[in-house]
């Protein structure tokens, strides 16, 4: 068992410093936008890549998703590349940081339309039930998307239409620079009961809690249905990176020195621990370094696209 | 007249502030508008001024609340809806496009809808695709719309005081690359009336039709062309909906040459609109095919070096009218 906690403590570490990194990068100027960092969200993403099967099953994530795409197994170098505008990148460049997309892996799409990415997983549900091999659509959304007419439509229809279908819920608290309790009636889970949902809730600061909430609504949605399961984050960079409203930098809730803590408590000697962040921090600076050194998407990119009907029409 | 420097985006504050201040009719409603000011720091300061049951935070659930600004229109409140991105617009059209459009017609006038939907459009930040759309031509081909594109400051202000004054219900587009631009601006804040074009320059050879930031490319591009003897007019329609054909047509008659510049999309858009107009209103005094540059018909790509090369910018101009000066 330790083998693959050990596996996930890594990865949590790799995209910490992924984004480390690529903050990093965007303090110099080498973004083209503003990136909303998956700093704080770590173990829950790591847990959603973990549990998935990505043969069969389909994750999309929201606006903030590079640490959920790298933990569903899409190419890290090319994740990179995307954000930083490259040749080379998931889509050249066209894309970026908020449409990181990877049918080739277990993630689909993430979104810069808050709450669009919920039907579209249930899009890749109805395809997983019509095939019958076993796969679920994986939608994961935030407090503030939750709110959003499109994810309540989908979460009754995915019941009413028996999808195959995982609704993830991270709370970090905040959309944007709304207090999810300000802009939310109810709390989130008696919404997924009142539509027929099985819930399941975890604090990602309590990894082994967090690991069989995931790892249990994702069985239950490949074995009988729909289900939801919300999970407590945090927000560590803020909205964006270089919001100067940042919400906490690595506070004492960090989830990652919270599954270091359970790791000890299972008996794991700290030398592997520590080896393990360091393999993860030492690859992600790799793969970001790289990824730097890459030439730039080039402007004839669109050439191929555009369907003729352009500047000057001579 | 007393006119102070201001920033595109405080002249609009200053006029929302104004406009709260003198018709308590006046709500703001939005995300993060209220203690936040607004992503682009248009709303700042006014819910400490008048409070939050005026000006309104809301969940992001942009169905529900352009929707409930309609119904507010219709009821006796002249609400003001900040979309952060007009292509946010997606998730809420209906409400814009059957209910806000539709009303004062399906009542035969009864209903009155003094609403005004504040977004903002543009690329040339690397925002991508989902928040950096121009959909002025998109909105102006819906009956029922008023769609505004200031330019400077002084219009923003101008105009967005109209647009809270009208009883039709306007889109107002505010590019993102113009919010720090600074102008001059009359510290009474006098409209601008809707539906009238403006010369930003006047020249003899060539009309350069261009709103929004494509103004300040055309302006740039004008300067350019005067150096190589060529007098090229700049002439902003302001407005999109209702367009100010008139003031296009009769400055075409003296030039005989139309280029439009758009940011908007290239097939039934803003350009082809002004183009149709120029070549039914004024053809015996055309010396050339009319033309117009607009992005190519792709979403907005990401990396910077693709998405330089979608705008359309000041070399493009001068290049395409160096080639109508040939015909
Ligand atoms: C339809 C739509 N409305 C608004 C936005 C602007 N926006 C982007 S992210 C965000 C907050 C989302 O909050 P939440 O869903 O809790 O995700 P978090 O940022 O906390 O991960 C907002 C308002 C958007 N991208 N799309
Ligand atoms: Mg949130």
């Amino acid at each position: 068992m330790n083998r693959n906690e050990l596996k996930i403590y890594r990865q949590c570490w790799f995209i910490r410093a992924f984004e480390g990194a690529i903050a990093a990068e965007a303090a110099a100027g080498n973004v083209p936008g503003l990136v909303h960092l998956s700093t704080g969200s770590e173990v829950a993403d790591a847990l959603i890549g973990h549990h998935i099967d990505p043969n069969r099953d389909k994750v999309t994530g929201s606006h903030r998703s590079h640490g959920l795409a790298l933990a569903c197994g899409v190419e890290p170098l090319d994740v990179a590349k995307e954000i930083l505008g490259k040749a080379g990148g998931l889509s050249d460049g066209l894309g970026g940081t908020q449409h990181l997309i990877a049918p080739e892996s277990g993630f689909l799409t993430s979104n810069g339309i808050v709450g669009a990415q919920v039907p579209i997983a249930a899009g890749a549900a109805l395809s997983a039930k019509s095939r019958s091999g076993g796969g679920i659509g994986v939608a994961v959304f935030g407090d503030g998307a939750a709110n959003q007419g499109a994810v309540l439509e989908t979460m009754n229809m995915a019941v009413a239409l028996k999808l195959p279908m995982l609704f993830v819920l991270y709370n970090n608290g905040m959309a944007q620079s709304t207090k999810a309790e300000t802009a939310s009636g109810g709390n989130y889970r008696d919404r997924a009961r009142s539509f027929g949902l099985p819930v399941w809730s975890a604090d990602s600061v309590d990894f082994a809690a967090c690991s069989k909430a995931v790892e249990h609504s994702v069985g239950h949605a490949r074995l009988k249905g729909p289900a939801f399961v919300e999970v407590a984050v945090s927000r560590d960079h803020g909205h964006y990176y270089g919001d100067e409203k940042a919400d906490q930098v690595f506070g004492a809730n960090d989830a990652l020195l919270a599954f270091e803590k359970w790791l000890l408590e299972q008996g794991v000697e700290r030398s592997a621990i520590v080896a393990a962040a360091d393999a993860g921090k030492a690859h992600a600076h790799a793969i970001v370094t790289e990824a730097v050194a890459a030439p730039n998407a080039p402007a004839t990119l669109l050439s191929g696209w555009s369907s003729g009907e352009s500047a000057v029409n001579d | 007249m007393t006119e102070q420097m201001m920033t595109f985006s405080g002249a609009l504050n200053a006029v929302l502030h104004q406009a709260m201040r003198q018709d308590g009719a006046v709500v703001c409603i939005g995300e993060d508008i209220a203690q936040n000011g607004g992503v682009f720091g248009v709303t700042h300061g006014l819910c400490d001024a008048f409070g939050s049951d005026r000006v309104i935070d809301t969940p992001i659930s942009e169905t529900a609340f352009v929707g409930m600004a309609v119904g507010a229109a219709m009821t006796g409140l002249k609400p003001m809806v900040e979309l952060m991105f007009c292509d946010f617009t997606g998730v809420c059209f209906d409400q814009i496009l059957n209910q806000a459009a539709k009303a004062r017609f399906l009542s035969n006038g009864k209903l009155k809808l003094p609403l005004v939907i504040r977004t903002t459009m543009g690329a040339g930040d690397g925002s991508g695709a989902m928040h950096s759309q121009s959909l002025h031509g998109l909105f102006a081909s819906i009956p029922g719309l008023i769609v505004v594109c200031p330019s400077s400051p002084a219009d923003a202000a101008g105009l967005l005081k109209s647009s809270l004054a009208s009883d039709d219900p306007v889109i107002f587009l505010e590019n993102k690359q113009l919010y720090e631009l600074e102008g001059l601006v009359d510290a009474a804040l006098p409209p601008v009336p809707l539906g009238s074009a403006k010369l930003a320059k006047d020249g003899a050879d060539v009309t350069i039709v261009a709103t929004s930031a494509m103004v300040h490319e055309a302006l740039a591009a004008a300067t350019r062309l005067e150096s190589a003897g060529v007098s090229a007019a700049v002439l902003d329609p302001r407005t999109v909906k209702p367009l100010d054909e008139a003031s296009i047509l009769e400055h075409v008659r003296g030039t005989g040459r139309l280029l439009v510049v758009d940011e908007g999309a290239p097939f039934a858009g803003l350009a082809d609109a002004v183009i149709s107009s120029v070549v039914r209103g004024s053809f015996p005094s055309l010396k050339a095919a009319p033309q117009k540059l607009c992005p190519p018909d792709t979403p907005v790509p990401y990396a910077p070096a693709p998405e330089a090369c979608w705008l359309p910018g000041s070399d493009a101009i001068v290049e395409a009218v160096v080639l109508m000066m040939e015909d």
